[in-house]
């Protein structure tokens, strides 16, 4: 029997293991996986429904999990390897006058540092290219890395960092989004305007909605900045070949976009830039862009050695991407059976200091604020803009949290004002089969009511809308 | 440079390291012991959770120095070359493990509570790991895998069935 069909068997047996059959289908060590890693790679027929449903599922590399055997970046070593640590800026809006690493590079152990203005093209980003790799002329948040360190250990790097001086001159930092949704000029991130996003949509006529409505309802919400806090801080290592190749091991969650960001900030052709995801230790949205990657190439390069650069706790909060934090206003029209005839509805994103993934979020808030409800007549403005804070980007669900949180706050208010039961009143305007979306799409396979009336069922909803089971 | 001399996973493992070296860090760099990870560095996550002295210990806060002379065991010591660990088997069984990287902290966690409670109550389980931080898989999985363990420990045979 040759291996691939050993492999083959093994996974054929995989499910019906047991701590008894454990030891012999383990001849190898522990440590190999209880599904190998099949060399033919295993592609579903076209247009096969795999039968998931009811499945127990196994990920095939919990093995090695449980036995910390799986390698993250930072588990990961190559000979010779430096250790690289960024200095903060530390300071929320501020123009750098002059960065002086000469103590720092005088110190045993630290090979190489690097600035902004060792970066050949210091700027990337998804959509707007506003994001400097290493701020070199202006910080526009407290997280903005400012300069570099490569060191034998850990500690030397971050002693070095500390060793670095940076004179600025500090601005007044804008941090209410509200204020920067008023500013003209200058811009907060010139030449780009304060607003660098904005999405509007119209439908029916709003005026006419709300003359016939027999009650306005009006409210405001507000969301907080949310941080993903992935159990594994993002982490990168560089090492570059003779033929003047880079390769990036990261835990990037977006490696051919980072490819392209890399390459660009670098300066080089695509080609000659790899990234190598390995696993990736919780994600949720927030390592969807480069990070640390092009400073520990830019290091590499300059020492001829691998650098790794790991996040801190403290990093992974000041400097990775995080939720935005909306800014709600909901005015609704309603008839007095609690039919909604008209909804003017106004968010301001806080983008914070870059743009990230804020068109993203800022378009699927906007077209999901209307709720899954049916509205004839709908004005719905959506902003996004600068702010001297943490930048916001990509995290689960793009901005439709935010938006759930507050239409359906809204529909609770209005239903207990009106004294109908609120599930009543959703029934009353949740979409339906063919229903048109908020942007004119048609809808198939809605079964909102029907699921709505099952839950309401099985968990004993009562009409005194407490949901007590009886 | 302090010289350290232990007991890790049953091996005697002498390591010189700068003083200010912590034991996760010794572990991981000096010994290649890589299943015990750096999630916050200040004790609150819990990935770092190993056991010394029959006790789990966020390595991330003790010193290397302090651990002189002691026995450690972490996430590599649990398997033998034939079986896993029944923690680890029941892990993977009740699918308690995505993006793993907490994995080696909850499991050093529950062994340190099995081995001192064989029979723990649902409220013990999750006391036991009120000090392990996760964010993809969520605990219910755990705590099911790790009440799993202690039923087939109490009651073999009920296992073979399940």
């Amino acid at each position: 029997m040759d291996t691939k069909t050993k492999n083959q068997k093994a996974v054929k047996d995989a499910p019906a293991a047991t701590l008894e059959s454990t030891a012999e289908m383990l001849r190898a060590p522990a440590a190999a996986p209880l599904v190998p890693m099949p060399l033919e790679v295993l592609v579903p027929e076209a247009r096969q429904q795999t039968p998931a449903v009811r499945q127990r599922a196994q990920r095939p590399d919990c093995r090695l999990h449980g036995l910390g055997q799986t390698k993250y970046i930072d588990d990961m070593y190559l000979p010779g390897m430096l250790y690289a640590k960024i200095k903060r800026a530390g300071v929320a809006s501020a123009k750098i006058i002059s960065i002086d690493t000469s103590e720092a590079e005088a110190m045993p152990g630290v090979v190489a540092v690097i600035t902004g203005k060792d970066v050949p093209c210091n700027t990337f980003g998804p959509s707007l290219k506003d994001q400097p790799v290493l701020a070199d002329s202006r910080v526009f948040h407290a997280g903005d890395g400012v300069a570099a360190v490569a060191a034998i250990t850990e500690q030397i790097a971050a002693d070095a960092v500390e060793k670095i001086k940076v004179e600025y001159e500090i601005l007044r930092p804008v941090v209410d989004p509200l204020e920067s949704l008023q500013l003209e000029t200058p811009g907060l991130h010139a030449p780009n305007p304060n607003i660098y996003g904005r999405k509007i949509i119209k439908k029916g006529d709003i005026e006419k909605g709300f003359a016939e409505s027999d009650h306005i309802f009006e409210a405001s919400f507000r969301t907080q900045m949310v941080e993903h806090v992935p159990l594994e801080p993002h982490a990168s290592l560089a090492t570059w070949d003779a033929n003047g190749r880079v390769t990036i091991y990261s835990t990037l969650g977006r490696i051919t976009l980072g490819r392209a960001d890399v390459a660009r900030t670098l300066a080089m052709p695509m080609s000659r830039v790899r990234i190598i995801a390995t696993i990736v230790g919780g994600n949720f949205g927030g390592k969807n862009e480069i990070t640390t990657e092009p400073v520990v190439a830019l290091l590499a390069k300059k020492t001829g050695r691998p650098v790794k650069c790991t996040f801190t706790r403290p990093e992974e909060f000041i400097s990775s991407t995080t939720r935005h934090p909306l800014i709600m206003d909901y005015k609704t029209g309603v008839t007095r059976q609690g039919r909604i005839l008209a909804r003017k509805i106004r968010l301001v994103l806080d983008g914070g200091a870059y743009c990230s993934w804020s068109e993203t979020t800022l378009g699927k808030a906007c077209i999901l604020s209307a709720g899954p409800y049916n509205i004839d007549n709908l004005l719905a403005e959506a902003y996004v803009v600068y702010t001297n804070k943490t930048m916001t980007g990509a995290m689960r669900g793009f901005g439709a949290p935010q938006v759930c949180f507050a239409y359906e706050s809204h529909m609770d208010d209005m239903a207990k004002a009106l004294n109908i039961d609120p599930l009543e009143m959703r029934l009353r305007n949740v979409l339906e089969e063919g229903s048109l979306s908020p942007t004119s799409q048609k809808l198939h396979s809605v079964v909102i009511k029907e699921s709505l009336i099952q839950a309401a069922e099985r968990f004993g909803w009562n009409a005194n809308g407490n949901g007590a089971a009886a | 440079m302090a010289t350290v001399t232990m007991t890790v996973n049953g091996e005697k493992r002498t390591a010189s390291v700068p003083p200010e070296t912590t034991l996760l860090k010794l572990l991981r760099e000096e010994l290649n012991l890589t299943g015990a990870k750096l999630g916050c560095d200040v004790g609150d996550c819990g990935a770092c959770t190993v056991i010394v002295d029959g006790k789990s210990v966020n390595s991330c806060l003790m010193l290397a120095g302090q651990a002189d002379g002691r026995d450690i065991l972490t996430i590599e010591g649990l398997a033998t070359v034939e079986h896993l660990h029944p923690i680890q088997q029941l892990f993977e069984e009740k699918g308690s493990l995505q993006c793993g990287f907490c994995g080696p902290g909850v499991i050093m966690s529950a062994k340190a509570l099995l081995d001192e409670n064989p029979d723990p109550s649902d409220y013990e389980i999750r006391d036991a790991l009120a000090g392990n931080l996760c964010r993809c898989t969520g605990y219910t999985k755990m705590i099911e895998a790790i009440q799993a363990v202690a039923q087939a420990k109490n009651n073999p045979a009920a296992r073979k069935s399940a």
